[in-house]
């Protein structure tokens, strides 16, 4: 399998402390109002930029420094003010780039870029700003409704308005990240790694958007790994799926998965009654009987297969007992373990946040399904980064549905990376081209 | 030999019909009763579908036959099982087919819209038709789960259970259609309700609820249909032919003529003419995929959907024979009872200017299409009637 190569818009972490200051997090949002006010200023500047970026690449193929600069570091500064709003970093960014900010972007100087690829920049670049709004803030729609308002004794009809949203990863990890930091006044690393990644590939979609790089932006997880890593967790997943995706099976995806969708709902609604058995039973032996794991964790293991495939992350028709080792796109899930009785009883609660989290990367993923049904069908592959950070998607969603059915006491981890790097230093300061992790690695 | 002696008692016993033996129908002037200018109108119309439905024809066969060489190449697209791969290459093939298909359909479409029978959109067609389609695709599944279970448990014996079971399948089916079949209404015209207790005392039938669909604003074309079994026995009229221009008699004749599907049984017997079809249709899949190793292999389901494909095209001609045998005995039977043969004419004259039905098409048109009598055919039975032939 390929690695990337050095991409030429980086992130860079440079906050191995996870501390926060409660005080600035509880006030966080209003705090943020200026800043927030003078990036929306910045960026009416830096797109008036972009216009002649536009214009410099259609005549002479490169952008001129000094706009090039401006834009960049427009780039940065957002990123910086976004990681302070998501709670990825702690110092006041103020108003201007600051170098030594523990979260920044590196872009490369201006290269030559092709014409065509300038002058349809904007549409270029859709798929990829989609992408960046799911894993960033999220789509949000109101949605007006009828509704009965009982006034004086009589109902009146009302246009009740509804909020709705979709996707957000980023944007659910800060809220998560808002209460733990109030409770305990440090980050959890997996909501900051992953509010980081979604900020280097939002950072990667602008500089694209304002011409910076002909480079299009990529998910693949593997950016992550300079400043992330996988703890050893108790589900994992396992990739040994190719990214060729037949046109046909792409075409009529949906409709192929029209059996598993009736299996999958007979599978589930035995799961919820045997999970409320379950749960007593496991409150009773202070672990889940080897049985009932198998019965959940193959529950798990199909789901995950049947998202893959109708997600096109996975290729083939998946088979409809979950059966381990039997899908492209795998969850290993380890044996029963003792759980501690009162994270039992509570469960349900506890997994509520990492339902949050689980809902935002459902959104994500089904952008990347929507994206690579297109792909798919005009190339008959999957873009190996959107492969791979679906696959992420998936993991968290499986952890948090094992945890929740008491297959495991082991808590998800969202940090989008796909591979445990094992026994070795923590984290890397700065990009390295990693090595290659797809097929038999993980 | 016994089985083959076993299917023609069976069809023996259920070709009986109540129209009378011998019955000349008077030979009818189309272009008298429709208006010459409207049945040239009407041929051309139906000439295009024709045209359209032999070259879809040849399309399909040409695409299954391709599938049913290579199509089991797909079988490496399958992480499942054999009955899981069996079911992909099934929906594939569906799939394929559908893709054929739908040139054609778009050129009907196009065609009824020039002709001003189709008011909906290109892209409303486009998408109103997605519920089916996927109800086609679970359907494939659940006959392959069937089939395929059968086969890989019973090996080559497989086709009489199947066929049974598809046989019971489909009496389910048509016992429960009408619980299922949500927003229709109950008829609430009192003729048509005092009319419908004679009918139903004198075609010696129990009470049957009479219904509404309303269709008005997606089409003007004019239906009601007969369904059920026992207690679910129903007539649905569309809210077409309850205005003008059917007058009320035309109404009543619709009413009896429905009435007289559920008095003839032909509901049981059109399951029991399927069973007939189904027994040794199963046998002839069976020892067509012998080859492929049989229907318990998945790679065997391809040529299957061609097998299919081919019976069901090769008993068209039958199966219609049978449909207009039945309509024909329920336009007698509801002659008998409204003694008004004017206005089943009347009826047969305004369908076919709601459709721009031909009303004497060509043999071979009928032969394969020809679910009902012709209208001319209808008309003629009418006046046969009004002469006294009862």
């Amino acid at each position: 399998m390929e690695s990337p190569s050095r991409p030429p818009v980086r992130l860079v972490l440079r906050d191995g402390d996870l501390q926060r200051s409660r005080l600035t997090v509880f006030f966080r949002l209003i705090l943020a109002i200026p800043l927030l006010i003078w990036v929306t200023l910045r960026g009416i500047a830096a797109g008036v930029a972009s216009i002649v970026n536009w214009l410099a690449v259609l005549v002479q193929r490169e952008v001129p420094e000094s706009t090039h600069d401006f834009c960049a570091n427009y780039v940065r500064y957002s990123t910086q003010v976004s990681a302070y709003v998501l709670l990825a970093a702690d110092p006041y960014p103020w108003f201007r780039y600051q170098p030594d900010y523990p979260v920044d972007v590196e872009i490369d100087r201006p290269v030559q870029q092709g014409r065509w690829g300038g002058f349809f920049r904007l549409i270029l670049a859709l798929p990829a700003l989609l992408l960046a709004t799911a894993l960033g803030s999220g789509f949000a729609t109101t949605t007006p409704g009828q509704g009965s308002v009982a006034s004086n004794g009589n109902e009146d009809e009302a246009v009740v308005w509804g909020l709705s949203s979709f996707g957000g990863a980023a944007a659910a990890c800060a809220l998560l990240a808002w209460f733990f930091i109030v409770a305990l006044g440090r980050s959890p690393r997996g909501l900051r790694d992953l509010v980081t990644f979604a900020l280097g590939y939002g950072a990667q979609a602008a500089a694209y958007l304002f011409l910076l790089t002909p480079r299009y932006p990529t998910s693949d997880p593997r950016l992550a790994e300079p400043y992330s890593q996988l703890p050893t967790h108790p589900v994992r997943a396992v990739v040994t799926d190719d990214l060729a995706r037949p046109r046909l099976t792409v075409l009529f995806r949906l409709f192929l998965a029209i059996p598993h969708f009736v299996w999958f709902l007979l599978w589930t609604i035995a799961v919820f009654f045997v999970g409320f058995v379950a749960w007593i039973v496991a409150l009773v032996l202070g672990r889940l009987p080897l049985r009932l794991h198998r019965f959940f964790a193959a529950y798990v293991r199909y789901a995950t297969h049947l998202v893959a495939f109708v997600y096109l992350i996975g290729r083939r028709f998946p088979g409809f007992t979950g059966r381990v080792g039997s899908y492209g796109i795998d969850i290993e899930i380890d044996p029963p373990e003792r759980q501690r009785r009162l994270t039992i009883l509570f469960r349900f609660f506890l997994a509520f946040p990492a339902f949050v989290v689980a809902s935002a990367l459902g959104g994500v993923a089904a952008v990347i399904a929507f994206l690579a049904w297109w792909y798919a069908l005009f190339t008959a592959r999957m873009p190996e980064g959107m492969r791979n950070l679906g696959v992420t998607c998936l993991r968290y969603s499986a952890q948090t549905y094992t945890y929740s059915l008491l297959v495991t006491g082991r808590y998800p981890y969202a940090a989008p990376v796909l591979r445990d790097p094992g026994p070795g230093p923590e984290p890397r300061p700065n990009f390295a081209p990693p090595e290659p992790v797809l097929g038999e690695t993980f | 030999m016994l089985g083959v002696a076993a299917l023609a008692l069976g069809a023996f016993l259920l070709y009986p019909t109540a129209v009378p033996d011998g019955l000349a129908l008077p030979s009818v002037d189309v272009d008298a009763v429709f208006g010459a200018d409207f049945v040239d109108r009407a041929k051309r119309y139906e000439r295009f579908f024709y045209v359209n439905w032999v070259l879809a024809q040849i399309a399909l066969f040409v695409t299954l036959w391709i599938y049913a060489r290579r199509g089991a190449a797909f079988a490496r697209e399958s992480s499942a099982g054999p009955i899981g791969t069996g079911m992909l290459l099934g929906m594939l093939g569906l799939a394929i087919a559908w893709l054929v298909h739908v040139p054609f359909a778009l050129a009907s479409h196009w065609w009824q819209r020039r002709w001003d029978q189709n008011d909906l959109s290109y892209l409303d067609w486009l998408f109103e038709d997605w519920a089916v389609l996927a109800a086609q695709f679970l359907s494939i599944c659940v006959a392959l789960l069937i089939v395929m279970g059968l086969a890989r448990w019973l090996g080559e014996r497989w086709w009489l259970p199947g066929a049974a079971v598809f046989v019971g399948i489909a009496a389910l089916f048509s016992f429960v259609a009408p619980y299922l079949y949500y927003g229709t209404a109950p008829l609430e015209r009192k003729p048509l309700l005092e009319a419908a207790r004679t009918y139903e005392q004198e075609l010696g039938v129990g009470h049957i609820p009479l219904r509404v669909e309303e269709v008005s604003a997606d089409t003007e074309q004019a239906n009601a249909f007969a369904f059920g079994l026992g207690p679910s026995r129903r007539v649905v009229f569309w809210d077409t032919i309850l205005e003008p221009p059917f007058t009320e008699a035309e109404q009543k004749v619709v009413l009896a003529h429905e009435l007289a599907h559920h008095s003839q049984r032909h509901l049981p017997k059109g399951l029991a003419w399927f069973a007939l079809f189904a027994i040794p249709g199963a046998w002839i899949l069976m020892r067509a995929t012998r080859r492929r190793g049989g229907m318990g292999n998945p790679t065997a389901v391809p040529l299957a959907l061609f097998v299919v494909a081919a019976l069901q095209l090769a008993t068209a001609p039958l199966s219609s024979a049978i449909s207009r045998r039945m309509e024909a005995e329920a336009d007698w039977k509801a002659l008998t009872v409204t003694h008004d043969p004017a206005a089943l004419e009347g009826l047969m004259v305004e369908f076919s200017k709601t459709g721009l039905g031909d009303p004497d098409p060509p043999f071979i048109s009928q032969l394969v299409f020809g679910t009902h009598p012709t209208l001319a055919d209808r008309v003629a039975m009418a006046r046969a009637y009004a002469d006294g032939a009862r």
